[in-house]
């Protein structure tokens, strides 16, 4: 009985190179799941808009079009930040690919600053969370996305750790941060469309 | 001793004084009739899930309790006779984080943490509501109070299934013993998530953030009751699994080469 | 110094908890008698603007006391695990109810002396405390169920030449569970022996738990004098 376990664990083990996806399946569960998530929170807002439509367009036109795109450029260059930093790695290039993760984490940090400054200005003109339909959406989709992006940079580090020492370097443990990451930037360009764009 | 056939009940019997992994199916089984049980009591007898709305007035609310006199007191009944079901539950989960190859004090803290969870996340709201619908002439604005004091305490606490949540998927993700696949733990972020899209129902009375809207409740309620279902799974999966031993959790043999399931494994 | 003289001390702290719970029980006048759900918000009122003082001190005592019973639980898990199990679930699971009796308790004792902090207070809301108390204290029995059913099972899946507990002590749990059972509904009715002060969900309720307590202290006590005489001492 023993046996036949032993083979069967070794048959795994030299199986798994052959069925290489990149940034592993189990991340993409996850970014599967996370999306079908704020699908369902973009269809609660788009029926609450269609029930409210003046409403919705009168609150959007507090928003500040100049803060979106800063955001969504500064998460795109991300993406591309960690795209490079993967690439490097599978190169072995590690010392440019730690330096690209860096800059993926810098290009994350200038959002979160943004995201914080643009909320300040909002809270400012008299929008909060519970000032009407509209702004309970806005806070609350781009908060939780803002918690992805934390938890983000929890995920980068992982990957800055793994990078770091010749001891680690999984590039499958990097390959799932940057796929994590681009959720993260997916998630946002949703969110830009829907709360800033359409109008 | 081979592996026993005939009736259900004497195959039974025989795997309850036999069988080496008694304890975890005990613990699975325990876990499973509970979650049974809690959906048929909230849902139909007591019928308190789906939620009432807190956008309602007094009368209303008054109304519904009356509605419900008998379901909400014999429900909870029986809620207070078997809410000790839980504790073989969260046993079996904290046994799972101690066959990882990770430190004791991940299934120990989700231990303290799970069992105390369920008084204010069910047993505080059993008896609010109790003591609503026992006195049907009381002033309806104690009523409407214990109607809110039960709806937020059940919705409302959020800390210890979200902490517990994250000590369980840590522990998977740095686990090497496989007792879990990884998709699992990432699939813990998004349950412990869930308790901080519920947060605004401290905040809203009517609307979708409220203790029963669209996003508060009904998706946060697909997201828990995915999670549940896969980890009632993947426990069943483990107990199959479990060898025993220190190192990584052996996977199963292929569906053709097992004949069955546990009473051949037990046989190692 | 022995580890086992550390359990030791542990232990004679529950007759010491045991006294004083028996104190406090007596103290509080809500006991003997025990009130009734029928009294009205009134009748509620007024024993709390009488009786403020012995209310709030037996309820202080019990406050001070409630979890009293802990180590006595943890060391009946201790010997779970001392059992032959292939696994810790049991002991685990006893550890995971050890603390939902005392918690659920001081909850209605929190409910008790806020109804006796201001008894001036309108008799509705006074009334409202009390209920929230004595429905609180009277349906906290399903951990204690679960431990009692849990023990049972420990104990019947104990082979070894020499269990540590006898089988009569699983089936006294066994019969202590069913004793505790009815005052989980106790709140269907306001008259009978399922009311709140009735037979069941308080003299039955109230009594097995004593008598599991002085059962098991005595069961515990001989097992851990035995441990004792048993381990080498140390220097």
């Amino acid at each position: 009985m023993t046996n036949l376990q032993e083979d069967s664990s070794t048959d795994q083990v030299e199986r798994k190179p052959a069925r290489f996806v990149p940034g592993q399946p189990d991340m993409w569960v996850f970014v599967l799941f996370e999306s079908l998530l704020f699908t369902g929170y973009f269809s609660v807002y788009l029926i609450g808009r269609i029930q409210n439509r003046d409403l919705y367009l009168q609150s959007q036109a507090d928003l500040d079009l100049r803060f979106g795109i800063f955001n969504t450029i500064a998460l795109l260059l991300s993406s591309w930040a960690i795209a490079r930093c993967v690439q490097a790695s599978r190169e072995g290039m590690y010392r440019d690919a730690l330096r690209d993760a860096f800059l993926t984490i810098g290009f994350g940090v200038a959002f979160l600053v943004s995201k914080v400054f643009e909320w300040h200005n909002e809270i400012r003109l008299g929008n909060t969370f519970t000032s009407n339909e509209f702004f309970q959406h806005f806070f609350f989709l781009t908060s939780i996305h803002l918690l992805h992006l934390l938890i983000g940079f929890i995920v980068m580090g992982v990957a800055v750790y793994q990078l770091w020492s010749p001891a680690r370097r999984s590039q499958r443990l990097v390959e799932t941060c940057a796929t994590y990451w681009h959720t993260v930037d997916f998630l946002w360009v949703l969110i830009f469309a829907l709360l800033y764009v359409v109008r | 001793m081979s592996t026993p056939t005939g009736s259900l009940t004497s195959r039974l019997l025989w795997n309850f004084r036999h069988n080496p992994k008694r304890e975890l199916w005990f613990a699975w089984w325990v876990m499973v009739v509970f979650y049974q049980l809690y959906g048929v009591l909230f849902f139909f007898v007591t019928r308190v899930q789906p939620p009432a709305s807190p956008a309602w007035d007094t009368p209303m609310v008054v109304q519904w309790f009356n509605d419900r006199h008998n379901g909400l007191l014999a429900g909870f009944g029986v809620v207070f006779l078997i809410s000790g079901l839980c504790a073989p539950m969260n046993a079996l989960l904290a046994y799972s984080m101690r066959r990882m190859s990770v430190s004791r004090v991940f299934g120990y803290s989700y231990l303290i943490m799970y069992s105390l969870s369920a008084i204010p996340g069910m047993l505080v709201m059993a008896i609010a509501m109790t003591v609503g619908a026992m006195r049907p002439d009381r002033d309806p604005e104690l009523i409407h109070w214990l109607f809110d004091f039960a709806f937020l305490s059940f919705s409302g606490t959020m800390g210890v299934f979200m902490i517990g949540s994250l000590v369980w998927l840590v522990a998977i993700l740095i686990d090497k013993n496989r007792v879990f696949p990884k998709w699992f733990g990432y699939l813990g972020l998004c349950n412990a998530l869930t308790e901080v899209v519920v947060a605004p129902a401290w905040i809203f009375q009517r609307g979708v953030f409220a203790w029963n809207g669209a996003i508060a409740w009904w998706i946060n309620m697909v997201v828990f009751v995915t999670y549940t279902v896969c980890f009632i799974v993947l426990l069943r999966k483990m107990i199959e699994r479990e060898d025993f031993g220190t190192g990584p959790l052996p996977d199963l043999p292929p569906k053709a080469e097992r004949s069955q399931p546990d009473s051949v494994g037990a046989m190692q | 110094m022995r580890r086992t003289d550390g359990e030791l001390i542990l232990f004679w702290t529950l007759p010491a908890i045991a006294i004083i719970w028996v104190s406090a029980f007596f103290l509080f006048p809500g006991f003997l008698h025990p009130m009734s759900p029928t009294m009205s918000a009134d009748q509620v009122a007024s024993f709390y603007r009488d009786e403020t003082a012995r209310i709030r001190y037996s309820m202080i005592l019990f406050n001070w006391f409630g979890v009293g019973l802990i180590p006595t639980v943890i060391l009946l898990a201790m010997q779970v695990r001392r059992m032959a199990h292939r696994t810790p679930i049991l002991s685990y699971s006893l550890i995971a109810c050890a603390g939902g009796p005392p918690c659920l308790f001081l909850i209605a004792n929190m409910f008790w002396l806020l109804g006796s902090f201001r008894p001036e207070r309108s008799p509705e809301l006074t009334q409202l405390l009390n209920d929230l108390a004595w429905v609180t204290f009277t349906v906290l029995v399903p951990y204690l169920i679960a431990q009692c059913l849990l023990l049972a099972l420990a104990i019947y899946w104990d082979h070894q030449e020499q269990p540590v507990f006898k089988k009569w002590v699983a089936h006294f749990n066994l019969l202590v569970a069913v004793a505790l059972a009815p005052a989980a509904f106790t709140a269907l009715t306001f008259n009978g022996p399922l009311a709140w002060d009735g037979l069941l969900s308080f003299w039955v309720k109230n009594i097995a738990i004593a008598v599991w307590i002085v059962v098991m202290g005595v069961v515990l006590g001989q097992i851990i004098l035995r441990r004792r005489a048993e381990e080498p001492v140390v220097a």
